[in-house]
């Protein structure tokens, strides 16, 4: 309860420290075009394709580990498997919310993981497959053309961890040589499309950081660096509305740990941390050992002091995520654990408001006109 | 930009915001084409809350501005007369009709108090009669009203739109019908007028009523999936296909068709551009404009900052031209080509078959915050 008015009192310090207009002086003042070009071609350029190659090569770790496994299964070469499933999964939901580009093309996103599925059309499709087993969903190939929610990680995770799939797998039945050729696809796939990813992202990186009048895509350098403001705050409005909304429904009676992402591998509050480092990677410039602090959007903000409460903010909230176990089933079966996520989805709502006001007004990137209020 | 806008009506010889400039198209040697002779009308705002009618050339020069009382939407044209109808934007209380060439008010159209305009209208072919999308609030029904322009803009009658929060409206060809995008969206004026109430039950739809009698000829809606696809601006072609842009009220993330196409009698046909394009679309239409050939339209989508073009007769997509906070469209006289305007205050000329965009040559026009809409008026 102490760190919870604490962290409110922080927060609400900021707020007050905000409205009392430390804002920079001439914070209305229109930022030069060039301005914003350099910090394109940071996250682009430098900062973002490292991560697609750690990603391509979480996928193709997963790839051989789950060959490996399905070549003489056993209970603990499945816990190896799961965790190479986790590190690509960490790594997924950190480039999740840059929803741009070849990230977005062909559907490419939804392929990589299926969700959210309103109406769990993965788990119906699953169960079909399991009971017709038809063998083109053992190749990768093949499974490329098929429908996103048997393609991606949510697929592979029924595989890899619900208990009735697991118990097949490693007693080596027919299902359990069916699920593990399975499997075994959905990785290759992924590794494919992560590949895909990585290798189409320099092209559209060039293509955002020479922005110009003659692009019919991107004609300005700030018309270009509105996308990584876009996936900074819908990034923030889908952690809110989809990843803690969902579960917590209307009220505590129907709440649901099932309608949070990733709840079969019991890692959604997980996910929401690292969807958190790759979303503040767009704000600061530096992702772990990659780019540099200061070089992102903050680089746009002629206030040092929004800067730091924006970060302090922001550092709150993973520092309460931190106190939260991996899932939002085990935070649910806690007593108080239904206020606890109440209270960090306010802790979220509250970072938005920040991203929409502060980062969005002094990036001069929150929209126009027509965007924020049309008819 | 207020400030700049005064500094150049003051180089222009006139100042203050009720000032109204006359038409000064530049008339070179020899006889002006047609689209040179062209001229732009649009609600417009400042940036202190200041709204206009605004028009300009087709340079983009400003020609006139019209203070209102409050944030215009769409512009109604009268045919063959100097009228238009500039109407309130929901929930709208005033409308006023406005000399097409000085921005002149001829006369003014109250809103009943039990009803609220929504932005759009439209006259009849031979002009005597305009049409006004309404919300009757206390009952969640959309209506059309009616005034009689011959006599003296009286409100003569009013039709039931056939759905809830009606927007946009047309004439179909041969004039003797309407099409109304009913958006499926219920608002109160005592919630603001503008926030929806019923996100988890609104049922937009497309309906074609008789304009004389009221009586529905046609309605369709998108699935029911689909349901909170909110149906709001629409087109009409010579030949009677109708292209309708929807705005999502659901997740940023969903993927929902946002563009349709209706021949009445048949179902709405939904189309869809590629993922990296659509995505852009931000979920969001703001206007639909069908080009001179009817076979090309232009929905721009300015959360997205993209004008996205598609083919009526294969119903697909046909490219997109960004265009930062765009969202007014106008036809040209030319196949494949609009004029665009901005809520930053640019202008083009966007070519949708050569994937084109040209900056409007006269500054002028950006002076102004340009809003959702964008008509042309053939001289």
């Amino acid at each position: 309860m102490l760190l919870k008015s604490c962290s409110r009192l922080m927060l609400l310090s900021t707020t007050a420290a905000i409205a009392i207009g430390f804002a920079a002086p001439n914070a209305h003042a229109d930022i030069p075009d060039e301005n914003y070009r350099p910090v394109l071609n940071h996250l682009l350029n430098e900062v973002m394709p490292p991560k697609l190659d750690d990603f391509h090569k979480a996928n193709a770790q997963l790839s051989t580990s789950i060959t490996d496994f399905c070549a003489d299964p056993d209970a603990d070469d499945l816990k190896d498997v799961q965790e190479d499933f986790h590190q690509a999964m960490d790594i997924w939901q950190e480039i999740q919310p840059w929803r741009m580009g070849p990230m977005v093309a062909n559907g490419r996103d939804q392929h990589i993981e299926y969700w959210p599925d309103k109406h769990g059309t993965a788990a119906r499709q699953f169960r079909k497959l399991l009971f017709s087993k038809p063998a083109g969903y053992t190749d990768p190939e093949q499974l490329s053309e098929a429908s996103a929610a048997l393609q991606g990680f949510p697929a592979l995770e029924e595989v890899l961890f619900d208990p009735k799939n697991t118990a097949h797998m490693t007693s080596s039945d027919e299902d359990g040589v069916y699920l593990c050729q399975y499997g075994a696809a959905i990785a290759t796939n992924l590794e494919t499309i992560a590949g895909e990813l990585r290798d189409e992202w320099p092209e559209f990186a060039d293509a955002m950081a020479t922005a110009g009048p003659d692009s019919m895509d991107y004609p300005t350098a700030k018309f270009a660096a509105t996308d990584l403001y876009r996936a900074l705050h819908e990034g923030i409005l889908i952690i809110s509305a989809q990843k803690l909304g969902k579960p917590l429904g209307d009220n505590k009676q129907d709440a649901k740990a099932s309608r949070a992402e990733s709840e079969v591998s019991k890692r959604s509050l997980r996910n929401i941390a690292h969807n958190l480092t790759g979303l503040f990677a767009i704000y600061d410039g530096k992702w772990g050992d990659v780019g540099s602090e200061g070089t992102g959007l903050a680089a746009l903000i002629d206030s040092s002091l929004l800067d730091r409460s924006f970060r302090l903010n922001w550092q709150t909230v993973v520092d309460a995520l931190d106190g939260l176990p991996a899932s939002v089933e085990d935070l649910l079966a806690q007593p108080d654990g239904y206020d606890k996520l109440a209270e960090f989805k306010s802790q979220i709502d509250f970072l938005t408001t920040l991203v929409e006001n502060d980062i969005g007004g002094n990036t001069q990137l929150g929209g126009g006109f027509n965007a924020l209020d049309g008819d | 930009m207020r400030h700049q806008r005064r500094e150049f009506l003051k180089l222009m010889g006139v100042g203050g915001a009720f000032t109204l400039l006359p038409i000064d198209i530049a008339r070179a040697a020899g006889t002006p084409a047609p689209e040179d002779r062209a001229v732009y009308i649009s609600a417009s705002a400042g940036d202190a809350d200041d709204y206009y009618v605004s028009a300009f050339n087709a340079s983009g020069k400003i020609l006139f501005e019209q203070a209102l009382p409050g944030r215009g939407h769409d512009i109604g044209l009268r045919p063959n007369h100097v009228d238009v109808a500039a109407v309130e934007r929901r929930p709208g209380l005033y409308g006023l009709i406005l000399d097409r060439h000085t921005g002149d008010v001829r006369a003014k159209l109250h809103c009943p108090e039990d009803r609220r305009f929504y932005g759009h209208a439209i006259y009849s072919n031979d002009g005597r009669f305009l049409y006004i999308t309404e919300n009757d609030f206390d009952h969640a029904r959309g209506v059309v009203s009616v005034w009689d322009a011959e006599d003296g803009y009286r409100r003569v009658a009013e039709f039931d739109s056939f759905g809830t929060g009606p927007h946009e409206l047309h004439l179909m060809p041969g004039g003797e019908h309407l099409v109304i995008a009913n958006g499926g969206l219920h608002t109160h004026p005592d919630f603001d007028g503008r926030t929806a109430l019923n996100i988890d039950s609104m049922e937009p739809n497309l309906s074609i009523i008789d304009r004389r009698t009221g009586k529905l000829i046609h309605q369709a809606s998108l699935k029911h999936d689909w349901h909170q696809l909110s149906i709001r601006h629409l087109d009409v072609a010579a030949n009677g296909t109708i292209a309708a842009g929807f705005q999502y009220q659901g997740e940023i993330n969903d993927q929902v068709p946002l563009v349709g196409i209706w021949q009445p009698g048949k179902e709405i046909r939904p189309i869809e551009a590629p993922d990296n394009v659509q995505y852009r679309m931000r979920q969001y239409c703001g206007s639909v404009r069908f080009d001179a050939s009817g076979q090309v339209f232009g929905i721009s989508c300015p959360r997205g900052g993209l004008v996205t073009f598609w083919d009526a007769k294969t119903n697909g997509f046909l490219t997109h031209i960004a265009a930062p906070d765009g969202c007014g469209l106008a036809a040209t006289d030319r196949p494949g080509e609009f004029v665009g305007t901005s809520g930053l205050g640019n202008g083009w000329r966007l070519d949708a078959i050569r994937r084109k965009r040209v900056e409007l040559p006269d500054d002028s026009h950006k002076s102004l915050h340009w809003d959702n809409h964008l008509r042309r008026i053939t001289a």
